[in-house]
């Protein structure tokens, strides 16, 4: 018997009681759909840390102050309370880094015109730049002279340039922050949250001394609020943490026995996050798909029985006219084969639409991809043949007068 | 054993059939012997209980025999596999059924086409000569409709135009008019004896009717699973009725 022929008769079959098909379909729909989901934000997030990586590089480490220790732990052992520029300046010298910059931040009001907005500052050194890998769209970025004389000069990113000077050149305007006014000398290039959690487009540099006399006032002049950090290449990425943690314990004096005061995270730590979060996601995702692909089966196991005790008599006039045992059990795993596959087609519409409202909801370029596609039609097939295998055998092994007899 | 005649086509030895239910065996042929030479046209016949449908379903290889021998065409058919069976009924056999058994989802031309496919023609190759068969038996222009649409005799002249689309040399008729109207059973007996006539097909028809059993030449009368007369239909039929009258005439009426 011919595949089309078999085909022509599953379709009928399934449009001869398109409610129960369709209610038959419905957990498939829901695995299919998980599924494609899942890979298709698996998917996306690799490619996202992939591009992160290759932009901010592996090998960054930030330093944080604080750590396990306790403020009174801090004060017993002397130590300086904080991260200072001077921890700065001794990672910089080592050997394994290839650069360190220390980096003050804050959240300012900004002002320019009749626009104001609260936003996040930061206080850097030219090094900053080298280190995070930031380029300059227009003009330029300051240098280690503007930050010896504490200029007041401003680099900053598309999206502020636009709510501040929106259709005007930036440079040179001024954009005042915390009522003091500083000279826009740069925009920088690109846009979108980083796995650090900046989004370049947002980002407003100044610089550290400026921020120091204009923002950030405080007791401990010398202290800083982050230090980034540049291995010299991915593999030495352990030794040179080592050699920072080595450095930084001696210069706080902290003991043999006692924790850091310091906290150490590198792009590797956040990409393992990232990685673990959308694993998670994926995992749950997929468990949803396949114990709805399960549920589903066993529906399709269910419906298909009915099917051939309802069809008895049809089943023996087809053996009458010449059915072989594997026409008919052709037939009936052809048609939840093709149940299944037609729950998939609405399940990967399904997910492509949840693919279009992430998209759409989230700065995620959420994709479904042809191999996805796949792998839900092959999922659909497996189900199909799995769970419409018994009864299609059940079917095929009826006996025709049997059949004849079934009212 | 195997030995069978070229012009034999059914040749049944010593057939017994017995239902097994639980612990119970119910015995319903015993012993059945019956040749049927090519060409001919049999009328069984017998009351209900007679095993007149188990010899029927046995000779169509719808079901097996408990005991003796059953050769169709040649073919030792107790040896067979399933699949096997399944290709003597798509090929030696044509059935024509008392309820038609048309498939009710598929028009008229799929239904009488569903032999040529399983026999593996192609689709389009099978509905053509579909149509050639639906357009002998009078009915050409109705392929594209569905069974329900028709009216009895319609409908058995569909499943007649079904049972002859494989060119069968054999129809099986168990029971074809017993849900016609006399005038339509007398188009479709007049059609069968047609084919036995004219195309030479060879036509066992099972009836508890003696009218119909009257277009046979020849009689087989079954009764408590036994041959009770096999010879020519119009003696049969005329012992028949002496029969019914002794019955009628002795009954305490």
């Amino acid at each position: 018997m011919k595949v089309l022929q078999v085909i022509v008769e599953a379709l009928r079959s399934m449009a001869a009681n398109r409610l129960r098909t369709a209610l038959t379909m419905l957990g498939i729909v829901i695995g299919i759909a998980s599924v494609v989901l899942m890979l298709a934000l698996g998917d996306t997030m690799q490619r996202f840390i992939k591009k992160e990586m290759q932009m901010l590089g592996t090998n960054m480490v930030y330093v944080f102050p604080g750590g396990d220790r306790t403020q009174a732990q801090r004060m017993r052992s002397g130590a300086a309370p904080s991260l200072t520029v001077a921890d700065a300046i001794a990672l910089n010298r080592l050997p394994s880094l290839s650069g360190a910059a220390p980096a003050l931040q804050g959240n300012f009001k900004l002002a320019a015109g009749n626009e104001t907005a609260a936003n996040l500052v930061h206080g850097i050194t030219p090094a900053m730049f080298k280190i995070r890998n930031w380029k300059i769209d227009q003009g330029s970025m300051f240098t280690d002279d503007d930050v010896r004389a504490a200029s007041r000069m401003v680099v900053i990113g598309q999206k502020v340039a636009d709510q501040f000077f929106y259709r005007q050149d930036p440079l040179g305007r001024y954009l005042r922050i915390e009522n003091v006014a500083f000279q826009v000398i740069g925009v920088l290039q690109g846009e979108g949250r980083q796995l650090d959690g900046d989004d370049l487009s947002e980002m407003v540099l100044v610089p550290i001394t400026a921020a120091r006399a204009y923002m950030v006032r405080g007791p401990f002049p010398d202290n800083v609020h982050y230090i980034a950090a540049q291995g010299k290449s991915d593999g030495m990425l352990d030794d040179a943490i080592e050699d920072m943690k080595e450095t930084l314990r001696d210069r706080h004096r902290i003991k043999f026995e006692e924790p850091d005061d310091f906290k150490m995270q590198n792009m590797a730590t956040f990409a393992a996050t990232a990685g673990k979060i959308s694993a998670g996601i994926a995992a749950l995702l997929g468990l949803i798909g396949g114990i709805s692909l399960v549920v589903g089966g066993i529906g399709i196991m269910n419906i298909m029985l009915v099917s051939v005790t309802e069809r008895t008599r049809e089943i023996g006039i087809r053996m009458a006219i010449g059915a072989r045992p594997r026409d008919i059990l052709l037939q009936f795993l052809v048609e939840a084969v093709m149940i299944c596959l037609a729950g998939a087609a609405v399940g990967i519409a399904i997910a492509a639409a949840g693919a279009a409202a992430i998209t759409a909801a989230a700065e995620f370029d959420v994709k479904v991809g042809l191999s996805a596609v796949l792998v839900a039609c092959g999922f659909a097939t497996a189900v199909g043949v799995f769970f419409g295998f018994y009864p299609a055998r059940r079917a095929s092994r009826l006996l025709p007068v049997d059949c004849l007899r079934h009212e | 054993m195997a030995a069978v005649l070229g012009n034999t086509l059914i040749d049944i030895r010593a057939v017994t059939k017995s239902y097994v239910s639980g612990s119970v065996e119910t015995p319903v042929l015993f012993g059945v012997d019956l040749r049927v030479e090519r060409g001919d046209f049999i009328a069984v016949m017998g009351q209900s209980g007679s095993g007149k449908s188990t010899l029927m379903n046995i000779l169509g290889c719808l079901d097996q025999a408990s005991g003796g021998d059953y050769f169709l065409d040649g073919a030792d058919t107790r040896s067979l596999s399933r699949p096997q069976l399944a290709a003597i009924r798509n090929r030696t056999i044509g059935f024509v059924f008392q309820s038609f058994n048309l498939i009710k989802r598929m028009s008229v031309a799929e239904n009488v086409a569903l032999p040529l496919i399983y026999a593996g023609v192609a689709r389009g190759r099978a509905l053509a000569k579909a149509k050639q068969e639906l357009e002998r038996v009078g009915l050409g222009e109705l392929g594209k409709r569905t069974p329900n649409q028709l009216s009895g005799g319609q409908q058995q002249r569909v499943a007649i135009a079904r049972a002859l689309v494989g060119d069968p040399p054999l129809i099986l008729a168990d029971e074809p008019t017993g849900n016609l109207d006399t005038q339509t059973s007398d188009d479709i007996m007049r059609g069968l004896q047609t084919l036995n006539r004219e195309r030479g097909i060879t036509i066992v028809l099972v009836t508890h009717e003696p009218d119909i059993a009257a277009w046979s030449r020849r009689l087989v009368r079954l009764k408590d699973g036994r041959v009770l007369y096999d010879g020519p239909a119009g003696e049969g039929l005329r012992q028949l009725a002496a029969s019914h009258e002794q019955a009628a005439a002795g009954s305490p009426a």
